[in-house]
């Protein structure tokens, strides 16, 4: 009796510490508030401010819950009945939820005219269980969204499978101006005083008077104090409950229940549904739940063919090592009997020979019953054993389709640097050049990259400009498929027959001078501010280096130099005779009198095969980059 | 050679006389050309008004008909045959200089020199 008192005063007091905790950082937050001018700052705070009063509230409730069962007990204990039946309790269990999708409903002449002002909302999610609150990160929506989409993976480690997950989304108009006057912050400081006694003094009289540590007061007592007149309110858009039923191994929609009209400033047009995955790992499939020593045999054999192992019940199977060191050294088992749904367990009245009950494991696999018979050293060890598969089973009947497999439960790793792939810039932004550079800097920072996104490769995202270094020269480079691939990195060993890398022309233009880059790189909806779009883009770089005098082949740092020509073609005339040697090669190749752009000396490559020349020549012609030559 | 979108583009133009060779299967002109309405007109070099989308000759063959004929390179081609070149795609231009039928092509070129030649005569 003591005991679970003093456990469950360790209980309160955790919840008293999380309060407390959760008191502070909203203190935190409404200052920041109050203090903050920047309009994301401000919707940041406001998030925090909104997630602590959550938590607060929810950890009150709790605690409340806490009480109330207390007394039950003790209300329970005195009467004369018996106490209740001892229920079996399922084991808990991990849940995620990740992958959060949002699909909006704008009205189309919105989406694709893009017409009016860019209403813009910042949204959040919270995610409970029972008192356990998170909250996603904060997203920005404006109309050339079609999702709204959180990346976060949330994990809640202790969930019963009866869990309620609420799911909330919160969103709030992020276009009004909250300049903190001083008078406002005067005016919350006075009604956070005034209201903190009385409504401290409510507080603790609502709660049980003889009870533990009484809420912090004074000041701290800001629970009934509405939030703050200042700053950007965020109002609840939608919610759904998912519960044990909703968990799959997948991602799945379900529907969301909108609460809000278009009348409201924080109105978001959803479609109704959320995408979700929402796994969950029952205990009983990642632990072990029991182990010890048994001895084993098949069942119908020899009755003296007992084998000795350490069993280790864990998820869907009963592991059999031949020792219990097996384990850590990470040696596969003797055997594994699986427990699952289908298996049936019974004790068996043993033959004369042992002494104690035997279980008898029956599974069907494939068309035939295999029957294990397990006999463990003592009567209570025995017992222990068939309570264990009790439990299990009993587990599996409450997780239901958590046990038929183990699901996958990514943890979230710690944050990532900005993806190069975002869809609010590209590399070609990301890359700054300086003029004093040269190029085996870009190259540098490419394989830099590259080696970045060699573990993003496993994903399957690795950035299209990828495609670019891999060694395949026979391979199409694929145009038309990565329309903001603005790299042009000599492919290795070939020159490429691209107007820009040509030597036949006149140095002294740039072929994509840097006004240009906009003409190809994708129109940034709204620019992240790390990046500015002052840098140089490659290809003018590449004709600058040109114009200097490097000549038609280029030694890229990545590539393996190319024989022989680096000879400076001269800056300002191309002369006589290099034209008559290009001009033959390319009489040469032409087939119907037109094929552009001509290529270059071709001292130092192999002349591709015709079928790969012409998709080039296609290929460089479709490209408006090009500034295309004709021969006539 | 800047002009005003709408008016009439007023320019001082050689005539060139070009006849065509047999080089094996076709008959050639010795030089080539770039720009048009569908290219890039910043991307070109001859150009003195980088909007201006007409089609320049960028190479002449040496010893070629049309370097024969007096063609430079940078000449821009105003008419051919009586077509207007001043506003063609460049697969149009390029189609006009290889009709099948035709040996010779009468082109209509300016250049800067031109127009310097005229202002200077005239003063």
């Amino acid at each position: 009796m003591a005991g679970m008192n003093n456990s469950k005063n360790q209980r309160d007091s955790d919840i008293q510490k999380k309060i407390d905790h959760e008191i502070r950082m909203r203190d935190g937050a409404c200052k920041l508030l109050a203090a903050c001018s920047q309009r994301d700052q401000a919707l940041e705070a406001s998030k925090s401010l909104l997630t602590c009063n959550i938590r607060i509230m929810a950890y009150m409730s709790e605690l409340q819950r806490m009480k109330e069962a207390q007394v039950m007990q003790r209300v329970a204990l005195r009467s004369s009945d018996a106490g209740p039946t001892d229920d079996r309790l399922p084991c808990k269990g991990k849940v995620a939820i990740s992958d959060l999708r949002i699909p909006l409903m704008w009205k189309d002449t919105e989406y694709f005219k893009n017409k009016g002002e860019l209403h813009r909302c910042a949204v959040f999610c919270l995610l409970q269980v029972g008192a356990e609150i998170h909250d996603t990160d904060m997203v920005i929506v404006d109309r050339t969204l079609t999702d709204i989409c959180f990346d976060n993976t949330i994990v809640f480690s202790e969930a019963s499978p009866g869990f309620e997950l609420r799911v909330e989304l919160y969103s709030c108009c992020s276009e009004e101006d909250y300049s903190a006057g001083s008078t406002h912050r005067k005016l919350a400081s006075k009604l956070s005083s005034s209201l903190g006694r009385s409504a401290g003094k409510k507080l603790r009289v609502a709660m049980d008077p003889g009870a533990c540590s009484p809420i912090s007061n004074g000041g701290g007592a800001t629970l009934l104090l509405p939030l703050p007149s200042v700053g950007p309110k965020y109002h609840l858009l939608a919610h759904t409950t998912l519960s044990l039923s909703h968990v799959q191994d997948s991602f799945r929609t379900h529907d969301l229940s909108i609460s809000g009209n278009e009348e409201c400033s924080h109105w978001v047009p959803l479609y109704g549904n959320v995408c979700c995955r929402l796994a969950a790992q029952p205990h009983c499939m990642t632990q072990q739940m029991i182990s010890g020593c048994l001895k084993v045999k098949q069942f119908g054999g020899d009755p003296q063919s007992w084998t000795n192992v350490y069993g280790v019940l864990k998820g869907t199977n009963l592991f059999c090592y031949h020792r219990q060191e097996d384990i850590e050294a990470n040696v596969e088992p003797a055997f594994t009997i699986s427990i699952n749904k289908k298996t049936r367990i019974r004790a068996s009245e043993k033959d004369l020979h042992s002494k104690a009950q035997s279980i008898c494991i029956s599974n069907h696999y494939g068309g035939e019953e295999v029957t294990h018979t397990l006999s463990a050293d003592s009567r209570e060890d025995t017992h222990r054993w068939m309570e264990a598969f009790w439990q299990q089973f009993y587990d599996m009947s409450q997780w239901k389709q958590c046990c038929d497999d183990l699901m996958k439960i990514e943890l979230p790793s710690p944050r990532k640097p900005t993806l190069v792939t975002s869809k609010q810039g590209s590399l070609y932004h990301e890359m700054v050049i300086d003029t004093s550079d040269d190029i085996s800097t870009v190259t540098d920072i490419l394989a830099r990259r590259m080696q970045e996104l060699e573990l993003r490769s496993q994903l399957g995202t690795s950035p299209p400009w990828m495609s670019l270094f891999e060694e395949s020269p026979g391979c199409p480079r694929t145009h038309n498929r990565l329309p903001h691939s603005p790299l042009r990195c000599p492919r290795p060993g070939l020159l490429s027959s691209e107007a820009s890398l040509t030597s036949d022309s006149y140095s002294p233009c740039s072929t994509s001078p840097c006004s240009r880059h906009s003409g190809w790189a994708e129109p940034l909806s709204s620019p992240s501010s790390h990046f500015r779009p002052r840098t140089l883009s490659l290809d003018a770089k590449l004709s600058t280096l040109r114009g200097r005098g490097y000549g038609g082949v280029l030694q890229c740092s990545c590539q393996p130099p190319s024989s022989s020509s680096l000879a400076p073609i001269p800056a300002q005339r191309i002369p006589q005779a290099t034209l008559s040697c290009s001009s033959s090669t390319s009489s040469n190749s032409s087939s119907e009198g037109s094929h552009s752009p001509e290529l270059s000396n071709g001292t130092s490559f192999s002349r591709p095969s015709s079928a790969r020349r012409s998709l080039r020549n296609l290929r460089a012609k479709l490209d408006p980059r090009n500034w295309l030559q004709s021969q006539v | 050679m800047s002009f005003i979108p709408g008016q009439p583009v007023t320019a001082v133009v050689q005539r060139i006389e070009i006849r065509k060779l047999q080089h094996g299967e076709h008959l050639i002109l010795g030089f080539s050309i770039g720009g048009g309405i569908d290219q890039d007109p910043g991307q070109n070099p001859f150009s003195e008004d980088k909007s201006d989308k007409g089609i320049y000759v960028t190479r002449v063959t040496p010893g070629g008909p049309a370097e024969v004929a007096g063609l430079m390179m940078g000449d821009k081609v105003m008419q051919v045959n009586g077509w207007d070149m001043t506003m063609v795609t460049h697969d149009q231009a390029r189609k006009r200089l290889t009709k099948k039928d035709e040996d010779i092509v009468r082109l209509l070129v300016t250049r800067k020199s031109l127009e310097q030649a005229v202002r200077h005569s005239m003063m």
